[in-house]
């Protein structure tokens, strides 16, 4: 197995060049946190951008970073910090921006900051075929072209290499606090339908956690929103949100997506260690291993219209279809003609 | 060669006869959207169902026709503007709102549903559809996707791309794909993602799954005004910088307040230099703590007056001349080009200036609104047709003004897209690599063009070669804009 560090989008660009002349299959790697998700898939090499982390472009007053796609999360973390912003991947802090970008890293903040894919504004990509490409602009608005960049979040790095890009951030929120909730999956919902502009809602076994974050007489005003459906509330004023991650510690890990109202259907598929997003629609479960118990997962999902995906551990992407195959794999073999990207990691094994 | 009346025949066959148009007034009507450009076309055809749509497309590729697909025509680029033999597809009569979800909070709505209709009729829920461009009172679902259409509350909630969660979407070749899904992913590449903003190139939207949001609780809008120009520019980088993201920062300096303020007596301040209307939005207390800090921020800017809406009927009020400014501009003078070019928000009083004398030096009156949070400037410049090269030097400002924004650091359009109209000023953002890799996409869902041919790229951009983009085929009578940007 070959390991590439390139240190500059120029490095990239050779790498895959002459992967195509020499026909070498390239994994892209970031923090390696995200590298679970995909298809088992054979490579040559692993092509790292961990290199490439340089902070290209800040200004608070524009709430938009550009960085290479090899930066951590953490450093990222840190830098906004200064401008008394943030980028809410919530991702590991030595995940890498570009990972977290190609793997569609879900945020528990979701309802609140949306999604993660939705922050890029523009991208620097070398395309499996060697040309580098940028789609998107600076600004926080655009309406010229296809948004190529926001189908690259997500592709697993089988369309290109992300090498650069401009996000938009948020600001820092004033305060923020955890709300810990006995009960189930209802009492979670009782709470969104309470709570005005919650930033997030994690069901689990018997648990339920509610996010607030935004100005302090907000949450305050939250938390009384809060304790007129259930009084009985711990308050906690802390950093980690969920707190409580049963799934975390399993050897397989499956995020299934569904829509929001099915997740109480979802859970009952789901096992014991489980966390559902609510409002969103996400559900994390933890399981042994990819056997019977991820395909009754998936099965679950498929019937509720929706995905179960793994994301750690063994059992990659699951058999869904993707919908108009044909133009997925166009879309595949016009960037990635040669097949040097992974070939068969992503969904439907394109 | 098209064979227009085999087509008309054939689409007669299914949608009936009364559905498909082909006599001079509605070739005419239907020969140009809200533009300045006029095009032609062959064909009409109003679809009532996806079936209808299918076999539009169909006809069309087995008769040599184009297809340009068409929502209410408020478009402004160009975009639904038809050339050559077209068939021109109108969802306007699919309008039917099928299913709104509540406890989804997701509505699934047919292309032709108008804008403002989905949001009165998901108000009994206290939820809204968010993306509000000002033409929300005729511009349709289908129409807003195709261009990811934006509005002034933006800022804080997205365009319309944050708000579609799945569309229905008939390829160019007539199959018919369920793109996205109603849950927060879907397996494959996200080629929803790619057909939001793409003008009608990639297929029809047959129908589409929108994210509705909770109304929130309180909501304040303040009017601000300015003596001096920078100082208002400064005040929205500031309130930005200070942490505070409104739901909405629009700016209109003192020509367009002047003609709003005649047209629809909003309350205005016609002295000032610049006005500011910011909307702050969610729980009281956020409220409350985000009109302080704006406030704050104003002061320390030299704002001159800060006005709060009392009431509804007063933020109606106050944005009722915001909505119509559009209307108002127009008795300036017989005609206008209305512009669409973001810049860097930090750079907003650089770039009302530089436009300023770029419409002194070609001798033309300007007006100027924008959502200035974004940073999306609309210049208008004002002029009679009628006069010898008038038109003329409209054209040339307002390529001066896509030059500037692209030199300070922004881009071409924000929120109208490129349609016809800015498809030549494309190579100022963007090399002819760019350019191959954008003519991929469109050609993985479209490879014969067929859909909407000769929009939003130069007619050189070809996937995986490079475009000679000096060669523009000649196709129609089309008036060329982008001769402006050479």
């Amino acid at each position: 197995m070959e390991l590439i560090h390139p240190h500059a989008a120029a490095d990239v660009l050779e790498t895959v060049r002459d992967a195509n002349a020499s026909a070498l299959r390239l994994l892209v790697v970031g923090g390696r946190h995200h590298a679970d998700k995909g298809n088992a898939c054979e490579v040559d090499g692993e092509l790292w951008t961990t290199q490439l982390d340089r902070l290209v472009a800040y200004e608070p007053a524009e709430m938009i970073v550009v960085v290479e796609a090899g930066m951590r999360v953490g450093e990222l973390g840190r830098i906004l910090a200064e401008g008394e912003q943030e980028w809410p991947s919530d991702a590991p802090a030595d995940s890498t921006v570009g990972g977290v970008i190609a793997a569609d890293v879900q945020s528990p903040r979701r309802l609140r900051v949306g999604r993660v894919a939705d922050s890029v504004l523009q991208a620097q990509v070398v395309t499996g075929d060697g040309r580098l490409v940028t789609s998107g602009a600076r600004t926080v608005k655009n309406a010229t072209g296809y948004d190529l960049h926001r189908v690259l979040a997500g592709s697993l790095g089988t369309l290109g290499v992300l090498v650069q890009v401009a996000l938009r951030v948020r600001p820092l929120p004033k305060a923020r606090r955890t709300l810990h909730a006995p009960g189930p999956i209802g009492t979670g919902e009782a709470l969104l339908g309470a709570v005005p502009g919650p930033a997030g809602i994690v069901a689990t076994p018997g648990e339920v956690e509610v996010r607030l974050e935004g100005w302090l007489e907000e949450v305050e005003e939250q938390t009384a929103a809060a304790r007129s459906v259930v009084p009985e509330l711990d308050e906690v004023d802390e950093d980690a949100f969920p707190s409580h991650r049963p799934w975390d510690e399993a050897p397989v890990v499956a995020e299934a997506s569904v829509r929001p109202s099915a997740l109480g259907a979802m859970a009952l598929a789901a096992g014991e260690r489980w966390g559902a997003l609510l409002g969103v629609g996400l559900l994390w479960a933890g399981l042994e291993g990819a056997d019977g118990q991820l395909e009754a997962l998936r099965a679950r999902a498929s019937d509720l219209g929706g995905i179960a995906p793994v994301i750690r551990g063994a059992g990659g992407l699951g058999d869904s279809p993707v919908p108009a195959r044909a133009v997925q794999e166009r879309l595949k073999a016009a960037f990635d003609p040669n097949g040097v990207l992974a070939p068969g990691r992503f969904w439907g094994g394109i | 060669m098209a064979d227009v009346d085999a087509a008309r025949r054939a689409l007669e066959e299914v949608l009936g006869p009364t559905e498909v148009l082909s006599d001079p007034l509605a070739l005419a009507v239907y020969a140009r959207d809200a533009s300045m450009l006029e095009g032609e076309c062959a064909l009409v055809a109003f679809p009532r169902e996806v079936d209808h749509i299918v076999a539009c497309v169909r006809v069309a590729a087995e008769h040599g026709l184009p297809i340009v697909p068409r929502g209410a025509g408020t478009g402004l680029a160009g975009g639904a503007t038809p050339v050559g033999d077209a068939l021109v597809v109108v969802t306007t009569k699919m309008d039917r709102i099928v299913e709104v979800r509540p406890d989804d909070r997701l509505a699934w709505v047919e292309p032709g549903v108008v804008t403002l209709d989905l949001v009165t009729a998901v108000e009994p829920h206290h939820l809204t559809f968010a993306p509000d461009p000002s033409s929300r009172q005729s511009s349709t679902i289908g129409g807003n996707v195709a261009t990811n259409a934006g509005g002034p509350h933006c800022l804080a909630s997205g365009t319309t791309a944050n708000h579609v969660l799945a569309l229905d979407l008939v390829l160019p070749d007539g199959t018919v794909e369920r793109l996205g899904s109603e849950g927060p992913s879907a397996p494959g590449y996200d080629l929803r993602a790619a057909v939001v903003g793409s003008e009608g190139t990639l297929g029809i939207v047959a129908a589409a799954c929108v994210r509705l949001t909770p109304i929130p609780p309180a909501v304040r809008t303040m009017i601000l005004d300015f003596t001096d120009i920078e100082d208002c520019a400064a005040t929205v980088s500031g309130i930005i910088a200070s942490g505070v993201v409104p739901a909405a920062i629009e700016l209109m300096d003192r020509p367009i307040v002047e003609a709003v303020e005649r047209f629809v007596h909003a309350g205005y301040p016609v002295d000032a230099a610049a006005v500011l209307i910011v909307e702050v939005d969610g729980t009281e207390a956020a409220t409350r703590a985000q009109a302080e800090a704006v406030e704050r921020v104003a002061r320390e800017h030299d704002v001159r007056t800060i006005r709060v809406a009392s009431d509804a009927e007063d933020r109606d009020r106050l944005w009722r001349g915001r909505r119509n400014a559009l209307g108002a501009v127009g008795r300036i003078a017989p005609h206008y080009t209305l512009h669409d070019v973001v810049v860097p928000r930090t750079r907003l009083a650089e770039a009302l200036s530089a436009i300023a004398e770029i419409a002194r030096r070609h001798d033309l009156p300007v007006t100027c609104n924008a959502h200035a949070g974004d940073g999306n400037l609309h210049p208008h410049l004002h002029f009679d047709v009628r006069q010898a090269g008038a038109l003329e030097r409209a054209l040339a400002a307002g390529a001066e003004i896509v030059r500037l924004a692209v030199d300070l650091g922004g881009t071409i359009s924000g929120e109208h897209g490129i349609g016809l109209e800015k498809r030549g000023a494309l190579p100022l953002v963007w090399t002819d690599e760019d350019l191959a890799a954008q003519a991929c996409v469109r050609s993985a869902f479209d490879p014969d063009q067929h859909m909407n041919p000769h929009k939003v790229l130069p007619d050189g951009a070809r996937c995986g070669e490079l475009p000679a983009l000096g060669a523009v085929a000649a196709t129609s009578a089309v008036s060329r804009p982008e001769d402006a940007w050479s």
